[in-house]
C-alpha cells in the first residue's frame, strides 16, 4: 500500500528503526550502570547508619526502588521463608524498567527524594534554550564561512582555515573556561556563572529576561564558536570538492551570477554536512552539557554533574536516557530533512520501492 | 560572409602551485565565418579543453593568457573584467555544450530552474514573471520534439541520458549565442541517442538558433560528416588545418596520418586497413620545448626535427606544421 | 611512498603539525622522568622561579603534573585510538567487502552505536565503576564506544573497492575472502586507515578530558590526566579566584595535541585524497 508513497514509506521505516534503537538505548541505560558493581552496594558503602535495622531497611527500600527485588501489587517486598527479599531476575528487572519508562516514571532521586522526571523537567528548558540555538546557529554560521572559504580561496581562506582548525581542536568546555576567565573574572563584562541573578525569581519580568540574556552570552559563544570552527572545516573541504564538479564548471560557463553559483555550491555541499550533523550531534550535545557545568548553568549537564558527585543513579540514568532520546529525535529529523531536500535520495527511494 | 570569430596566435598557460608554467595552448590561429562549422580533433590532454576556456574569455586561475587575441564579432575577449565577460560574452556570444551532461546539470535543481538561472543571469534588469519564463522555455524546448513539461519539471536524475544531453543543449543555446562550442557532445551516449543528439544540433542550426559552431571530438570520422573545416591539435598546437575532405581523406602532417591510421574507419574501401597505434606519449608541456613537438613519435622524423621549431605553412592548399610534409 | 612523503614535506601544515606532535610526544614520553619536581609548596602559589607554572590546590608543582598528565592523556588517546581503529577497520572491511546479510547486520550495529551517543555510554559505564577506574579501563571504554565512526567510513571505502578489476581477478584466481581483504583491499586503504587512526587518537584525548571533567576520569596514584587537572582546578574554583595557571597550561596542551593531529590529518587528506575520490 505504501509503495505508492515512497517518502511516506521511508519515513515510517525510519521511525520504526529509531523506535527499535530507542529500545536498545533503554536496555543499555538499564544494564550499563549495573555492569561494574551493584549501585545499591555503592550507595550503602557511602552512607553511615545509626543501627543495623535502619541500614537493612534503607537497603531494601533502595533495592525495591531499583526494581532489584520482586514486589507484589501493593509494592511490598515478597520474602522467602527466612525473611530475605527475593531477588528479581535481570530480565524481569529490565521489563519492569521499560514499563516504568513508558509511563514516564524515571524513578526517585536518592539525594532529595524528588521524582527524577521533575528534576529533569526543571533542567530541560535551560538546556534546550542554550544548546538548540547554539548548535543550529553555529552550524549555519560555520557552514557559510566554510563555503565562502572554498569559493573565494586566496587570503580569506588562508586566514580562516588555520583559525577554524584551531578553534575546532579546542573542547567546548576548555574554551568556556577561557571565556569565563577573561570576560567573567578579569574584565568582569559578563557574569561568570549561573543562568540568571539569584536574587531574581524566574518569570516573564523584564529584569529576569535581561539578566538571563546577560548570563546567556558566554555559554552560548563557547558552544557556538567552537562548533562553527569544526563545521567550517568540514564545509570547506566539501565545497572544494563540489567546486571541481562539472555542474559548477558548467554554471560558470553559462555565465551564471556569482551569488547563484555560490548558492549551488552551498546547497549541494550542505547535504553531506547535514548528514554529518546527524552523526555528530550526540558528541556535540555531550560537549555542550559539560560546558553547562563550567558555567553552573542549571540545565541537564548540571543535574547530571550533581547526580554523579552524589552517586544519584536514578537521576544519572534519567538524564542519559533523555539525552539519547533527544539525539535520536534530532537524527530522525535530519534523516527526513535530507530525504526532502535531496532529489537524488528521493529518486533512490522511488527506485527502492519499485 | 562576415568574420564572426578570429583567433590570433592564442597562447595559454597554467601556473602550478610551485610557480611552474604549463603551456597548454601555443600559437593557435584560425578564423570562422558565420555559418561555419569547425571540427577540432586530437588525443585527450592535447589542450582542446583549455582552448575552449580561452575562446570564451574565461580565465579562472590557475589558467592565464600568455599572448594573442580572441575576437568575437570584432570585439576582443582579452583583458576584460571577469564580470564583463560573464554578463556580456558567456551564453550570449560564446556558449558551451559540455560533455557528460549528467554531471553538468546541478543534481539538486530542476531543468527549468537551471534554465531560468541562465535567463536571470543575463537579463537586463526588468522583472519577468515565473510564468513568462516558463512559457519562453516551453516554446524553445518544444522545438526538440520532447515531452517538454516532463523534462522542464524534472530533476536531472529523473531523466534519461539522451534527455539530459538534449536539456544541456537547450540550456546552452537558450540565448541564441553567436558561437557554440560543443565538447564531445555525443561521447558516453549509445549510438541511437548519438544520432538523435546530432540531429537536434543540426535542427537548431537550420532554425538559426545559432549558426557557427566549433565541434570538438576525438572521433575523426564523425567530424568529416559534420564539419566544414577541421583542425588537428597536438601538444597544444594546431598541426594541420584545412577542409574536412582535405584533412580526413588526404592528411599531410605525419601526426594526422598516424591519427587516421589509429582510427577504425567504417568507410568503404578502408576496411582492409588495419588500425595502427602511435608509439610513445605526447611531450610534457611543463618543459620548454625545442624543435617539433611530434618528433619523438614521428615515423618520418629527421635528426634536425628535434632542433628546428616548425611553423604552419601552406601544403596542398591547407596549413601544416611540418617542414617536410608534401 | 617516498614521493608521497616528499609531497607531504612541502606542505606547511604537515611540517607544523609534525613538529607540534613530535614535541608533545617527546615531552610526554621523557618529561616525567627527566623533570625533577619541586617539593610541595602552598596551595595555588603563583608562578615563580621555583614553580614555573605555580602549584595546584595541594601545593604540587604544576610542571610535573602537566608532564605526567600529558603522558597519561597520550596513553589513553593512543590506546583508545588503536582499539577503535582495529575494531572499526575490521568491521568496516568485512561489511564493505562481503556485502549482503553480514553487511546489513554489521551496518545495523554500526548505525545503532553511532546514533546512541558514546558520551552517554561512557558516563553510564564509568559511573558504575566508582573504584579502580584506571587509565587502561578508560582507554578501553573510549575505544569500545568510538569504533563505529571508523567502521562507517572504512566500509564505504571498502565497498567502493569491491567492484575493482584486480579484486575480481584475485577472486577468479581462487583467493579466499580473507586473502583478498588483507592482501588486496587493506593495502589500498592503508593511508586512509592511518588518517582515521589519527582522528581517533584526537577524539580519544578529547573524550578522556570530557569524561574527567564530569568527575568520571581515571582515579589512583599517578593517574593524573590533562582532563583531571582541569577538573581539579574547576572543583577548586581556580578560575573564579583568578588562578589562571590552574587552567591555561593544561587547556593549551590539550589544544596543541589535538590541533597538531588535525593539521596532520588535513595535510595528508590533501595529498592522499585525489586517488581516493575517484
Amino acid at each position: 500500500m505504501l509503495k505508492k508513497y515512497p517518502t511516506v514509506r521511508y519515513v515510517s521505516l525510519r521511525a520504526i528503526w529509531y523506535f527499535l534503537t530507542f529500545l536498545v538505548a533503554i536496555a543499555l541505560n538499564f544494564f550499563l550502570p549495573r555492569l561494574g558493581s551493584d549501585p545499591v552496594d555503592i550507595m550503602m558503602a557511602q552512607s553511615s547508619f545509626s543501627s543495623p535495622e535502619i541500614r537493612k531497611q534503607t537497603e531494601e527500600n533502595l533495592r525495591r526502588d531499583f526494581g532489584l527485588v520482586v514486589v507484589d501489587k501493593q509494592g511490598n517486598i515478597i520474602r522467602d521463608e527466612s525473611g530475605n527479599a527475593i531477588r528479581a531476575s535481570k530480565f524481569s528487572q529490565l521489563l519492569n524498567y521499560v514499563g516504568q519508562v513508558f509511563q514516564g516514571d524515571l524513578g526517585t532521586s536518592f539525594r532529595n527524594q524528588k521524582p527524577v522526571s521533575e528534576i529533569i523537567l526543571q533542567a530541560l528548558p535551560w538546556t534546550i534554550a542554550l544548546q538548540f540555538p547554539a548548535i543550529l546557529l553555529g552550524w549555519i554560521f560555520g557552514n557559510s564561512l566554510g563555503a565562502l572559504a572554498a569559493y573565494k580561496r586566496g587570503i580569506f581562506d588562508k586566514a580562516l582555515f588555520p583559525f577554524a582548525l584551531l578553534m575546532s581542536s579546542i573542547p567546548f568546555f576548555v574554551f568556556g573556561m577561557v571565556l569565563v576567565y577573561f570576560f567573567g573574572v578579569v574584565w568582569k563584562v559578563f557574569p561568570a556563572v549561573g543562568a540568571y541573578s539569584l536574587e531574581l525569581m524566574p518569570g516573564f519580568s523584564l529584569d529576569f529576561l535581561t539578566s538571563a540574556a546577560y548570563h546567556y552570552v558566554l555559554p552560548f559563544f563557547s558552544i557556538f564558536l567552537i562548533l562553527a570552527g569544526g563545521q567550517a572545516i568540514g564545509m570547506r573541504s566539501m565545497g572544494i570538492y563540489e567546486l571541481g564538479t562539472d555542474y559548477i564548471k558548467y554554471a560558470k560557463w553559462l555565465g551564471l551570477k556569482e551569488t547563484r553559483v555560490l548558492m549551488y555550491l552551498f546547497r549541494n555541499a550542505m547535504l553531506p554536512q547535514l548528514t554529518g550533523l546527524a552523526l555528530s550531534i550526540g558528541q556535540m550535545v555531550g560537549g555542550a552539557l559539560i560546558t553547562e557545568m563550567i558555567f553552573s548553568y542549571p540545565g541537564l549537564g548540571m543535574a547530571m554533574l550533581t547526580a554523579i558527585q552524589t552517586n544519584d543513579y536514578p537521576v544519572i540514568q534519567g538524564v542519559t536516557l533523555l539525552i539519547t532520546t533527544c539525539v535520536l529525535l534530532a537524527n530522525f529529523t535530519v534523516d527526513i530533512l535530507i530525504a526532502l531536500l535531496d532529489p537524488r535520495v528521493k529518486a533512490s527511494l522511488a527506485m527502492d520501492s519499485k | 560572409m562576415s568574420k564572426i570569430l578570429e583567433v590570433k596566435d592564442l597562447s595559454l598557460h597554467y601556473l602550478t602551485r610551485f610557480g611552474q608554467k604549463v603551456h597548454a595552448v601555443t600559437d593557435v590561429s584560425f578564423t570562422m565565418n558565420q555559418g561555419e562549422i569547425l571540427g577540432i580533433a586530437g588525443e585527450s590532454g592535447c589542450g582542446k579543453s583549455t582552448l575552449v576556456n580561452g575562446l570564451m574569455g574565461l580565465f579562472i586561475p590557475p589558467l592565464y593568457p600568455t599572448g594573442g587575441d580572441v575576437l568575437v564579432g570584432g570585439e576582443s575577449l582579452m583583458n576584460r573584467k571577469p564580470e564583463d565577460v560573464r554578463l556580456n560574452v558567456l551564453s550570449q556570444k560564446v556558449s558551451m555544450i559540455p560533455q557528460g551532461a549528467f554531471n553538468a546539470l546541478n543534481p539538486t535543481r530542476k531543468i527549468k530552474d537551471i534554465a531560468a538561472d541562465v535567463i536571470a543571469a543575463h537579463g537586463s534588469g526588468q522583472s519577468v514573471s515565473k510564468h513568462q519564463i516558463y512559457e519562453r522555455l516551453k516554446e524553445r524546448f518544444d522545438l526538440f520534439g520532447m515531452d517538454t513539461d516532463h523534462i522542464l519539471n524534472s530533476y536531472p536524475i529523473q531523466l534519461t541520458a539522451g534527455e539530459r544531453q538534449r536539456s544541456v543543449i537547450g540550456i546552452s543555446t537558450l540565448l541564441n549565442p553567436k558561437v557554440v562550442i560543443a565538447d564531445e557532445p555525443t561521447s558516453a551516449l549509445d549510438v541511437t541517442t548519438q544520432k538523435v543528439v546530432i540531429k537536434m544540433i543540426f535542427d537548431l542550426l537550420e532554425r538559426n538558433i545559432f549558426s557557427t559552431m566549433i565541434f570538438i571530438t576525438h572521433e575523426l570520422p564523425l567530424l568529416r560528416h559534420v564539419a566544414h573545416n577541421i583542425a588537428i591539435m597536438y601538444a597544444g598546437e594546431f598541426v594541420e588545418y584545412g577542409t574536412s575532405t582535405q584533412v580526413v581523406h588526404d592528411p599531410r602532417h605525419p601526426y594526422t596520418k598516424a591519427l587516421m591510421g589509429a582510427m577504425l574507419s567504417a568507410d568503404a574501401g578502408q576496411k582492409h586497413r588495419k588500425p595502427t597505434t602511435i608509439e610513445g606519449a605526447p611531450p610534457s608541456l611543463a618543459k620548454t620545448m625545442v624543435g617539433c613537438r611530434f618528433a619523438e613519435r614521428c615515423p618520418s622524423a629527421r635528426p634536425e626535427c628535434k632542433q628546428k621549431t616548425q611553423s604552419m605553412r601552406m601544403v596542398g592548399e591547407r596549413l601544416v606544421r611540418c617542414d617536410y610534409a608534401e | 611512498m617516498l614521493k608521497l612523503l616528499k609531497n607531504l614535506i612541502k606542505e606547511p601544515m604537515f611540517v607544523i603539525g609534525s613538529f607540534l606532535f613530535l614535541t608533545t610526544i617527546l615531552a610526554g614520553l621523557l618529561g616525567p622522568s627527566l623533570y625533577s619536581a619541586a617539593p610541595d609548596g602552598m596551595s595555588y602559589e603563583s608562578p615563580s622561579a621555583t614553580y614555573l607554572l605555580g602549584t595546584d590546590n595541594l601545593g604540587q608543582d604544576y610542571v610535573a603534573l602537566l608532564l605526567r598528565g600529558l603522558q597519561n592523556s597520550l596513553f589513553v588517546g593512543f590506546m583508545a585510538g588503536i582499539i577503535a581503529t582495529t575494531i572499526g577497520t575490521m568491521v568496516g572491511l568485512f561489511a564493505g567487502f562481503k556485502g549482503g546479510l553480514l553487511d546489513d547486520i554489521l551496518n545495523m550495529f554500526t548505525n545503532l552505536f553511532i546514533v546512541i551517543p558514546s558520551f552517554v555510554v561512557l558516563v553510564l559505564v564509568s559511573a558504575s565503576w566508582p573504584e579502580g577506574r584506571s587509565l587502561t579501563l578508560i582507554a578501553f571504554l573510549i575505544g569500545f564506544t568510538t569504533w563505529p565512526w571508523t567502521a562507517r567510513s572504512v566500509r564505504a571505502q571498502a565497498a567502493s573497492l569491491r567492484g575493482r578489476d584486480h579484486i575480481s581477478l584475485a577472486r577468479i584466481n581462487g583467493a579466499s575472502n580473507l586473502q583478498i581483504i588483507f592482501k588486496h583491499i587493506l593495502p589500498y586503504l592503508a593511508s586512509y586507515v592511518f588518517m582515521v587512526f589519527i582522528m581517533q587518537v584526537a577524539s580519544g584525548i578529547l573524550s578522556e578530558s570530557a569524561i574527567s571533567m564530569i568527575g568520571l576520569g581515571p582515579i589512583g596514584e599517578g593517574a593524573t590526566s590533562l582532563g583531571v587537572i582541569l577538573n581539579t582546578a574547576k572543583n577548586n574554583s581556580a578560575i573564579t579566584y583568578g588562578y589562571w595557571w590552574g587552567i591555561f597550561p593544561a587547556a593549551i596542551v590539550i589544544t596543541i595535541i589535538v590541533f597538531a593531529l588535525y593539521l596532520l590529518n588535513n595535510s595528508m587528506e590533501g595529498v592522499f585524497n585525489p586517488r581516493l575520490r575517484k
